[in-house]
């Protein structure tokens, strides 16, 4: 006698579809859990990429190569700062620094064929062109040359803010601060907003930091941007161009801001907000799991006379654990879908809502799903083996 | 497989007992039963409701294990057999007919039938196909996808018998298999069983208590208070 041969995959899945088909509303509920489970590590995982993203995208413009040094009074008090700092002096007391400048902060109305706008009238070393990366639209930027010539360079909102319908702001072109003409020699393109920059290049007016005087009778340094050079230790360097800054000063002390620790303590933040979360996700899965269980063993028990008719027809042990097994996976596999569409539209709601970009993140589909049919397998496994263990006789006599 | 031992028995039962754990008490259902069916034989198993006729027929059919005695099916011994070589013997070389029809409600009539093939490993198409020819044969093509709810108690227990004969086995089971019906119904289903073993040379196995039924078999096997004894002689 020839034996045996296992169940071709066509028979047994058009079998789990029929038996789905009539497990009707019983199992819709056990689904609720299914899906909500499903759906919420989807989400879930998905949303604290979207919020990763968001969170990248503010430093991504600044990058983590870049250190901003800021100068608090050590005592109380109109302590004024110094208007002037010598940064060679700095660039070569630490190694490893691409480019070093500093700014001096001031606002106030710029004036142009008769229109006036607000803007930042920042007072600049040369270098601050690389430390802050600043793209040019138009000209050039200043250059070491220009100390003692009222040229300025302008940001891309400023100058939309003074130009009109035809009449732009160009190169060339002249305007005046307070009683001073400045002759724009550079326009910069739109420049993304960079979260710890102390000033915005789109609103601020660049200008040689010796030529601030011309405007501010007291002007003083607010910030020295530091940009590394490529592979350092970020540091190592904020910490010794912190001393060679001290160097300098007798009434400030020096406080550089790394933005990799900040990068850090962000990510880190939200590294346990996401587990927070999984665990939520984990714990309406196994929810789920258990409705699925409940659902199969009633499955189970009501069919008992089938489970007796399919022995009697020849089903091994093993045809009517896969039997339910598949039936309780197909189950889970269907929560699983509807749990996925539904997660992936909850995602996209928060991002919507959050203002920040929807991205699908990789992970999400395939954990979700994954986890899920994981959560089906293995509460479908008790009541399946169950099944399996009836005795013909005995699942035949009960009616 | 065994033809070759000048026409040995299907099936051979020799001092097999069956007793069963009541409340601490040991009730004995089957004593001491010797039996043996040959290949082609209709025999009526014939006894009261409680002597133990069903118990016989589980046994014959390897649904339930006696406690004593030797039991060759087919030249395999049924006590050395694993549960899954039981299952592939009941698939291959037994057909079952009930009283109550068992049909699964679930599935249509053509896709009963075809339940036994998929435990085979015969692909869906081919067993379809089978189940089709089967179902043409009991006279039942055209009601292929109804679902048994919409069948005649006569129509189900056709579309039993094409499930128990799609396997091609070589003995068919009947346990009260007109005990649901009305005469008439009972007539045809008994003519189509006995000209199933009379061309096919399928064995035919029938438990009843219907005299009637029993004497259009060759053989009567009695069960009395769990003790088998042949009317007729053999």
């Amino acid at each position: 006698m020839s034996l045996r041969v296992e169940q071709s995959l066509s028979q047994l899945l058009h079998e789990a579809f029929v038996s789905l088909r009539t497990l009707g509303k019983r199992s819709v509920l056990a689904l609720l859990g299914i899906v909500i489970g499903s759906s919420s590590v989807v989400a879930l995982i998905n949303i604290g990429h979207n919020a990763a993203v968001d969170a990248a995208m503010i430093f991504k413009d600044m990058g983590t190569d870049t250190l901003i040094a800021q100068f608090p009074a050590k005592r109380s008090g109109n302590l004024s700062m110094r208007a002037h700092l010598d940064l060679d002096a700095v660039r070569s007391a630490v190694p490893g620094i691409a480019h070093i400048g500093a700014l001096s902060l001031f606002s106030g109305p710029i004036v142009f064929h008769g229109r006036t706008a607000n803007a930042n009238l920042v007072g600049t070393t040369p270098a601050i062109h690389e430390a802050m990366r600043l793209e040019l639209r138009e000209g050039r930027f200043l250059s070491p040359f220009d100390a003692n010539e009222t040229y300025a360079v302008i940001g891309d909102q400023v100058a939309q803010a003074l130009g009109a319908p035809g009449d732009p702001l160009r190169l060339g072109d002249r305007v005046r601060i307070h009683d001073y003409l400045f002759l724009i020699v550079g326009i910069l393109h739109n420049q993304p907003r960079a979260m710890l920059m102390p000033v915005q290049a789109n609103e601020s007016l660049f200008i040689p930091a010796e030529g601030m005087r011309r405007i501010y009778a007291n002007p003083q340094i607010g910030n020295v941007i530091i940009r590394a050079a490529p592979g350092q230790d970020m540091e190592r360097i904020a910490r010794q161009a912190a001393v060679a800054l001290q160097r300098q000063l007798t009434d400030h002390s020096v406080d550089i801001t790394v933005p990799q620790q900040m990068i850090d303590g962000m990510t880190r933040q939200s590294r346990t907000f996401a587990y927070l979360l999984l665990a939520l996700g984990a714990i309406s899965l196994v929810g789920g799991g258990v409705g699925v269980m409940n659902v199969m063993l009633m499955n189970v028990s009501q069919r008992r006379r089938e489970i007796g008719i399919r022995m009697a027809l020849g089903a091994r042990q093993r045809d009517i654990r896969n039997l339910f097994l598949l039936e309780a996976v197909t189950l889970t596999a269907v929560g699983a879908l509807c749990g996925a569409v539904l997660g992936i539209t909850a995602a996209w709601l928060y991002a919507w809502l959050s203002g920040w970009v929807f991205s699908l993140a990789a992970a999400a589909l395939p954990l979700g799903v994954g986890s899920t049919l994981l959560v089906g397998l293995f509460f479908g496994i008790y009541p399946a083996v169950s099944a399996s263990r009836l005795q013909p006789v005995e699942a035949l006599r009960d009616e | 497989m065994t033809e070759h031992f000048a026409q040995p028995p299907l099936i051979a039962l020799q001092g097999i007992g069956k007793r069963y754990q009541l409340a601490g008490q040991a009730l004995s259902i089957l004593d001491d039963v010797c039996l043996s069916i040959t290949r082609g034989d209709s025999c009526g198993i014939l006894g009261a409701s409680g002597s133990g006729k069903s118990t016989l027929l589980n046994i014959l059919g390897l649904l339930d294990l006696p406690n004593s005695g030797q039991y060759q099916f087919a030249g395999h011994d049924i006590f050395s057999a694993t549960p899954d070589e039981l299952a592939a013997i009941r698939n291959q070389q037994i057909g079952f007919v009930f009283q109550s029809f068992n049909l699964l409600p679930r599935l249509s009539a053509l896709d009963n039938v075809a339940l036994p093939l998929s435990y085979r490993g015969v692909s869906r198409h081919e067993s379809v196909a089978q189940a089709l020819r089967m179902l043409d044969q009991v006279g039942l093509a055209e009601r292929a996808h109804h679902h048994p709810a919409d069948l005649s108690g006569g129509q189900r227990q056709r579309v039993a018998i094409a499930r128990a004969l799609v396997g091609n086995p070589s003995v068919i089971l009947a346990d009260e298999p007109t005990g649901n019906l009305d005469s008439n119904t009972a007539q045809d289903i008994m003519d189509l069983l006995l000209t199933l073993n009379r061309e096919q040379q399928v064995t035919l196995i029938i438990v009843t208590h219907d005299a009637q039924i029993a004497e259009r078999l060759q053989r009567k096997i009695l069960v009395r208070n769990g003790v088998v004894s042949e009317a007729g002689g053999l």
